[in-house]
């Protein structure tokens, strides 16, 4: 997984693009590139401009201003040789109603100069007893699954994927995490949108995170995750509400009474040693569930936002 | 594209629903029609005589009626049960010849009665003219006198065209609009709902292509609505073609084109398919009853007729009625393929200007 980064190869290079509706700038000035094989996260809420930053990369829509370069073509002039090289599944896609999951591949392979055996695909996502049944024949997960596979006809070296686990449940998510590390094992790129932190930690080397149009911040996501205000996070249930105690702990951090669950509390803290210092303090309470751990994308997410995200 | 071309075919075929719409709803037309006007039909009427007279005259009235082929003739001498036939629509009219008609007695009756369906005005002046048409040449021979005047007869086309010959290629137009018109409409107005189109974009599939393909698979379609209809209505029900067949499936796919193009207008002015398969309709139901498929429009006002002579389908049954009914070149009446042409080119325009796979 780290042989991709010494080879820091950029396949996608974005330079003050600017997408505007009227006076409304959905992508406002934002600068990035994606490097060969590594799995590239645009995080944000409904609205931040990452499916429109992604769309005018496929070349679905036009930039307002701004440069892009993708696998060495310039999308002005390129994008025919661009979209020989692309796979996009795109949010909310359905499919053709009356031809099977084998003659879609087919069709949309037959676009195409590089062709994938059909067949291989589905196997790659264990669709291959549906090759002879309909998209509606699919459940949700199926779908979705599909819907990745169908962007993989030509054989792409860089694959878009539209918030491609939104409305699946836990298992089905996990599962289509699994196709999209094996897509990565084969040595694609992937540009992914998201609005499932955990998702994201799970799969993106790499994140930048949007909101109204602008990046807050890229980078490797364990550093991004690492480098947040308080990296350690102490979590309890107790009953025993110690007004001292409570003092006493309250001088290595703030504790949040967590919405919710009754007495669930919440103490984040800068160092280990701190972490060290404060945890007798804690046992004290006899707190239940008590965990232990580090923050997460989430919380470097709200910190920059000042907010959680919908869903 | 050839892979396109074939898919697009699959997916017309295994759509039932609208193969139904598009193949199976003219034809019912074309057997609702052609049973109740094709071949054999005009003697569906039956006329009941009752003859009281045993005069040579009345003899010969009662051979000339059972002759007509305009009407089945059957014979009684009960007038109460005959007109209750009336009533009860088994018979449209009844022919009563009183005692002693014909007679060369002086007082002996001179009159026939006819009794007839007040609902059924058609059948009745049937049953008059030809009775009518008897008894004037019956009164001219008892007179010992000919006739002096008559008609010669003489239509402006060579050939002899029914009613049903007119409505069969009404019908044909009919089928041609509707399922061009809805099916791309409809068809384009999902694709676009469902993102097919977007989805296409994001390929290197040029969009002409896509529209080739689609309009390719679509005539196909209509090259069998069109022979499945003409073959119906000529070999089943007795139509009479008599023009330049390939003239007439070249019109019919003009037509056709003309209306999927109108369909490419509607999917580019619409957002949702429910608001596509509305706007189809309204276009498409106007249009099937006053642009001449079930009835000669020039029959309508004059305000309303020299408006809707000018909908798409109008100059297309000219035209194509013109080929098939009486072989009148389509060059003939220019105007009719001005209309036409005008037509495609503004729904070209429109939708090539409007009609985009993605929004942008």
């Amino acid at each position: 997984m780290t042989h991709m980064v010494s080879l820091m190869k950029k396949v996608i290079s974005i330079e003050k693009l600017v997408k505007k509706y009227g006076k409304l700038a959905a992508v406002d000035g934002i600068s990035f590139d994606v490097y060969q094989g590594e799995i590239f996260g645009l995080l944000g809420e409904n609205g931040a401009g990452k499916t429109t930053t992604l769309e005018i990369i496929e070349g679905l829509r036009k930039p307002t201003s701004g440069k892009i370069s993708i696998l060495g073509h310039d999308i002005r002039h390129g994008i025919k040789d661009i979209k020989e090289q692309i796979g996009v599944q795109l949010q909310s896609s359905a499919y053709y109603n009356f031809l099977t999951l084998r003659e879609i591949l087919e069709l949309f392979a037959s676009f195409y100069s590089t062709q994938m055996d059909p067949l291989k695909l589905l196997q790659m996502v264990h669709l291959e007893e549906k090759s002879n049944s309909y998209v509606n024949s699919l459940s949700g997960g199926q779908k979705q699954r599909f819907s990745i596979v169908a962007s993989l006809v030509n054989d792409p070296q860089i694959v878009f994927l539209d918030e491609p686990t939104t409305g699946l449940d836990p298992l089905a998510r996990r599962n289509l995490w699994q196709v999209i590390s094996d897509i990565k094992a084969k040595g694609k790129t992937i540009i992914l949108t998201t609005h499932y932190m955990e998702e994201a930690e799970a799969l993106c080397d790499r994140v930048a995170i949007m909101e109204k149009g602008k990046i807050l911040t890229i980078g490797e996501t364990h550093k991004l995750v690492g480098a947040t205000h308080n990296p350690y996070r102490i979590n309890f249930i107790t009953k025993k509400i110690n007004t001292n105690l409570f003092n006493e702990i309250s001088k290595f951090g703030e504790i949040k009474n967590l919405i919710g669950k009754a007495n669930n509390f919440e103490l984040r803290l800068k160092t280990q040693k701190e972490l060290n210092q404060v945890l007798p303090l804690i046992q004290q309470l006899d707190p239940e569930g008590l965990i232990v751990g580090r923050s997460t994308l989430e919380d470097l997410f709200i910190q920059l936002t000042g907010k959680t995200i919908g869903e | 594209m050839l892979k396109l071309f074939v898919n697009n075919l699959k997916m017309l075929i295994r759509n039932k629903q609208s193969l139904f719409w598009s193949l199976m709803f003219p034809l019912i037309f074309t057997f609702i029609f052609g049973t109740f006007f094709g071949k054999g039909s005009s003697m569906t009427g039956n006329v009941i005589l009752i003859n009281k007279s045993k005069s040579p005259l009345a003899k010969s009235i009662e051979q000339t009626l059972d002759k007509t082929d305009l009407f089945k003739l059957s014979k009684s001498t009960n007038l109460s049960a005959s007109r209750n036939l009336i009533k009860k629509n088994k018979a449209m009219a009844v022919i009563l010849i009183p005692e002693g008609f014909g007679d060369t007695q002086p007082n002996a009756p001179t009159k026939i009665k006819l009794i007839s369906d007040p609902s059924n005005a058609q059948g009745t002046s049937l049953v008059a003219g030809l009775l009518d048409k008897v008894l004037t040449f019956s009164s001219f021979q008892a007179q010992g006198a000919k006739p002096l005047f008559s008609i010669e007869q003489e239509t402006t086309s060579a050939t002899k065209s029914n009613y049903f010959d007119f409505v069969l290629v009404g019908l044909l137009g009919m089928a041609l609009m509707n399922s061009s018109i809805q099916g791309i409409a409809i068809v384009m107005a999902k694709y676009k709902e469902d993102q097919i189109l977007k989805r296409l974009t994001t390929t290197p599939l040029k969009t002409w292509k896509f529209i080739v393909a689609e309009v390719l698979s679509r005539l196909l379609l209509n090259f069998v609505q069109v022979s499945l209809i003409l073959s119906i209505g000529v070999y089943v029900f007795g139509a009479h073609i008599y023009g330049n067949i390939p003239l007439v499936y070249l019109f019919a796919l003009i037509g056709a084109i003309l209306f999927q193009l109108i369909g490419f207008t509607i999917a580019s002015l619409t957002k949702t398919t429910q608001a596509a398969e509305g706007m189809a309709t309204a276009i498409a139901i106007p249009m099937m009853f006053l642009a001449g498929v079930f009835f000669p429009i020039d029959q309508l006002p004059k305000w309303l007729f020299s408006a809707v002579q000018y909908l798409p389908l109008a100059p297309l049954l000219r035209m194509i009625r013109g080929i098939a009914l009486e072989k009148i070149s389509p060059l003939e009446n220019p105007m009719n393929i001005i209309i036409v042409i005008a037509w495609i080119i503004i729904a070209l325009i429109i939708s090539t200007y409007k009609f985009r796979l993605s929004e942008e």
